[in-house]
C-alpha cells in the first residue's frame, strides 16, 4: 500500500514539474508548480515528519506559490504566451537530460543505501525547536541567525532593486 | 557557555558590527550626505581590517559548525585587504548624483557578501557553507543591477541570479546526495565516509560544480563576460577579486580535506577544467574591445592558473595558491581601478578610447601598465613570482604537460595584456581622454595596489609567511 501511494505521489510530481517547465503561461507554471510542491507534503506525511509536511503546505503552497501568483498577476501581462521553443534545441535538451538522466539512475543504484533508523523522538517538535536553538553538538543556532543576516541583506537588496530613482527627476 | 569564548569568530562579529552601524546611520543620516557615508564606511572598514591581524585563540563553536583555524584567518585577512581597496575606488562612483541616497545600502549588501564569503571558510559543515554561499550570492545580483538606469545593469543582475540559482540547485542536490550516504553534513564524520564508488564521486562533481560557478571556470564560465560587463565597474572587481579568491580559497580547503580521499577523481576534474579554462579564457580575450569584457576573460584564465596549485595537492601548492589570489587581488584591481576612474569620469569603456592615455594620464597609465604586467606576468612585478610558484608546484609533483600548456597560454596573454598597452603609450589618438581628477580615498586605493603588487614581488617574507600557516594534503 505504501509502495503504491509513494509511486503515486512520485508520480504527480514529475508529471507537473515537466508541466512546469513546458507551460508557455506563466500562471498555468505557477499553478502547476503548487502541485509539486503540495505533492512534496505528501512524502513528509509518508515519512511520519508531520511538521516538516506542515510547514511545506504552509510556507511553500500557502505564501511563495500565492506570492509567486500576485507577481504575476502585478507585473506580467497575462496572456501573454511564450513562443513556441525550436525544435532542434528542445531535441539537444531532451536528449541531454536523459543522458543526465540515465548516468545520475546509474550511479544512484549502483550504492549501497544503508537503512538507518531514526531514534525515538527526532520528530517531536518539542526535540526540533531544542536542537534550533542548541548551540552545542548538532544545535542549529548558527545557521539559524545567519539565516536571519542573510534576510536582511536580500531585504535591502530587493529594496534597492524596487526603490524609485530619486536622482533626475 | 562561556561569552568570551564567541571571541574565536571575531571576525564576524565585528563586520556584523560594521554592517549594524551602518544600517543605524542608513536610517538616522540625511540623504545628501554621500561623502560622509562612504568616509565612515571606510574609516569603520580599516578598523574591522586592523582587528582582523590581531591574533585569538583557535577552535570550534557551535559543536563544530564553525571553526577558526590560522589558516581561515589568514584567508579572511587577504579577502579584507581586497575588500578594502575595492571600497576606497568606490568612492568617486558612490558619490555621483546617481547614487544620491544608495550609498550605505552599496556597503550594506557588499559587507554582507563578505560575511557569507567568511561563513564559507569557516564553516565546519556542509550546511553553513551552503548559507554562506547563498548571503555571498543573493545580495551580489542587486550590486551587479545597481545602475538602474542602464539595461544592461539590469540584464546582467537577472541572469547572475537566474544562474547562481541553477548552479546553487545543482550544488544542494550534490550536498543531499553527500549526505544520504554518509548520514550526516559535518565535514569531519563525512570525510571517513567518502570512497571511489560512482555515487559518492557523482556527489561531488555536482558539489564542485556549485564552487565552479563562482570561480567561473569553464565549461562554468558562461555567465562571466556577460555580468561583469553589465555590472558596474566597481562590482565587476568585487566579482572577479573577492567572491573568485573566497571560492577559491573554499573549494582548495574542502579537496585537501573533505574530498581527499577522492584526490584521483577530482585531479583528472582539474587536470581538464585548468587546461580548457586557461585556454579558452585567453582565446576570448584575444577578441574583446571591451575593457570590462577583456577583464572578464583575463579573469577566467588567471582562475585557471589557480587549478595548478590546487592539483598539486602539497604544502606548497596552497601556499602559492593563496599567494597568487594576493597578488591577483593587488593586480586585478589596480587594472579594474583605473578603468573604473576612466568610465566613470568619462564614459568611456572600449580598449581604442585608451589610446594616448599616457599623454594626458601619465600616472594612471603607469599603474595600469604594472597592473596588467603583473597580471601577464612579466618579471619582476609580484605576478611573475606568483605564476612561477604555480608552476613550481605543478612541476614538482609531475604534470609536466600542464605546465608546458599554461605556459604556451602565458605568451598567448602577453599579447592582449600588451595590446592595450600599446594603445596607451604607442598609440595616439585626436581626441584621447582628458586629464582626470579623481579623490583622496580613491588616490590611495591605487596607490596600496601599487605598492602591494611590487611589495609582494621583492619581499619574500609574505611568502614565508602565508607558507606557515598552509598544511599539505
Amino acid at each position: 500500500m505504501e509502495r503504491i501511494l509513494f509511486y503515486l505521489i512520485a508520480a504527480v510530481i514529475i508529471v507537473f514539474s515537466v508541466l512546469t517547465v513546458t507551460s508557455r503561461r506563466i500562471l498555468r507554471a505557477a499553478v502547476y508548480l503548487l502541485f509539486v510542491l503540495m505533492a512534496t507534503a505528501g512524502f513528509y506525511f509518508m515519512l511520519n515528519y508531520n511538521f516538516l509536511g506542515a510547514v511545506q503546505l504552509t510556507v511553500y503552497s500557502g505564501g511563495i506559490v500565492v506570492l509567486i501568483v500576485f507577481a504575476v498577476l502585478l507585473t506580467a501581462h497575462m496572456d501573454h504566451k511564450l513562443d513556441p521553443p525550436d525544435r532542434l534545441k528542445a531535441l539537444a535538451v531532451g536528449l541531454l537530460s536523459l543522458f543526465g538522466m540515465g548516468i545520475t539512475l546509474y550511479a544512484l543504484r549502483s550504492f549501497p543505501w544503508a537503512v538507518t533508523a531514526l531514534p525515538e523522538g527526532a520528530y517531536d517538535i518539542e526535540a526540533i525547536g531544542m536542537r534550533l536553538l542548541s548551540y552545542g553538538d548538532k544545535g542549529y543556532v548558527l545557521p539559524f541567525e545567519v539565516i536571519s543576516v542573510l534576510l536582511l541583506a536580500a531585504m535591502v537588496a530587493a529594496i534597492i532593486i524596487a526603490k524609485k530613482s530619486t536622482s533626475n527627476d | 557557555m562561556e561569552l568570551a569564548k564567541f571571541l574565536i569568530m571575531r571576525s564576524e562579529l565585528s563586520l556584523l558590527a560594521v554592517v549594524l552601524i551602518l544600517l543605524v546611520v542608513e536610517i538616522f543620516s540625511a540623504k545628501s550626505k554621500q561623502g560622509a557615508v562612504v568616509n565612515l564606511a571606510t574609516g569603520l572598514f580599516l578598523l574591522h581590517t586592523i582587528l582582523g591581524f590581531v591574533p585569538v585563540a583557535t577552535g570550534q563553536l557551535f559543536g563544530g559548525m564553525y571553526q577558526h583555524t590560522l589558516l581561515t584567518g589568514l584567508m579572511k585577512s587577504v579577502l579584507n585587504i581586497g575588500v578594502l581597496i575595492l571600497i576606497m575606488q568606490s568612492s568617486g562612483w558612490l558619490k555621483q548624483p546617481a547614487n544620491k541616497g544608495r550609498v550605505s545600502e552599496f556597503f550594506l549588501l557588499i559587507l554582507s557578501t563578505l560575511m557569507g564569503m567568511y561563513f564559507m571558510l569557516s564553516a565546519g559543515d556542509f550546511l553553513m557553507l551552503y548559507l554562506g554561499l547563498e548571503l555571498a550570492t543573493i545580495p551580489l545580483a542587486a550590486l551587479v543591477a545597481y545602475n538602474l538606469k542602464e539595461m544592461k545593469s539590469m540584464e546582467a543582475g537577472a541572469k547572475f541570479i537566474l544562474l547562481a540559482a541553477l548552479s546553487s540547485g545543482i550544488m544542494l542536490f550534490g550536498i543531499s546526495l553527500i549526505y544520504g550516504s554518509s548520514g550526516s553534513v559535518y565535514y569531519a564524520e563525512v570525510v571517513g565516509t567518502m570512497e571511489m564508488n560512482p555515487m559518492q564521486i557523482m556527489a561531488m562533481v555536482f558539489f564542485l560544480s556549485g564552487l565552479g560557478f563562482k570561480i567561473s571556470l569553464v565549461p562554468f564560465h558562461f555567465w562571466t563576460a556577460d555580468v561583469y560587463e553589465g555590472a558596474p565597474t566597481n562590482v565587476a572587481a568585487y566579482l572577479s577579486v573577492i567572491s573568485k579568491g573566497a571560492s577559491t580559497f573554499v573549494l582548495l580547503t574542502l579537496l585537501f580535506t573533505v574530498f581527499k580521499t577522492m584526490f584521483d577523481a577530482w585531479e583528472v576534474l582539474l587536470y581538464a577544467m585548468a587546461v580548457l579554462t586557461i585556454t579558452l579564457g585567453n582565446l576570448f580575450a584575444l577578441r574583446q574591445q571591451n575593457m570590462q569584457r577583456f577583464l572578464a576573460f583575463s579573469s577566467i584564465a588567471q582562475a585557471g592558473f589557480l587549478l595548478l596549485g590546487i592539483i598539486s595537492g602539497t604544502h606548497y601548492g596552497m601556499t602559492t595558491v593563496i599567494y597568487f589570489v594576493l597578488v591577483y587581488v593587488f593586480s586585478n584591481l589596480g587594472a579594474f581601478g583605473v578603468a573604473a576612474i576612466v568610465y566613470n569620469a568619462s564614459g568611456k569603456i572600449n580598449i581604442e578610447d585608451y589610446r594616448g592615455f599616457y599623454q594626458t594620464n601619465p600616472r594612471l597609465s603607469l599603474v595600469m601598465l604594472l597592473s596588467l604586467f603583473s597580471l601577464a606576468g612579466i618579471p619582476p612585478v609580484a605576478g611573475f613570482f606568483g605564476k612561477f610558484f604555480l608552476f613550481a608546484a605543478a612541476a614538482e609533483q609531475g604534470y609536466y604537460w600542464l605546465v608546458i600548456i599554461a605556459l604556451l597560454n602565458t605568451i598567448i596573454s602577453l599579447y592582449y595584456y600588451l595590446r592595450v598597452v600599446k594603445a596607451m603609450f604607442l598609440d595616439r589618438s585626436e581626441e584621447p581622454i582628458g586629464l582626470i581628477k579623481s579623490d583622496v580615498l580613491t588616490r590611495v586605493a591605487i596607490a596600496v595596489s601599487v605598492a602591494g603588487i611590487v611589495a609582494a614581488g621583492v619581499f619574500s617574507q609574505v611568502f614565508d609567511w602565508i607558507h606557515l600557516y598552509g598544511w599539505g594534503m
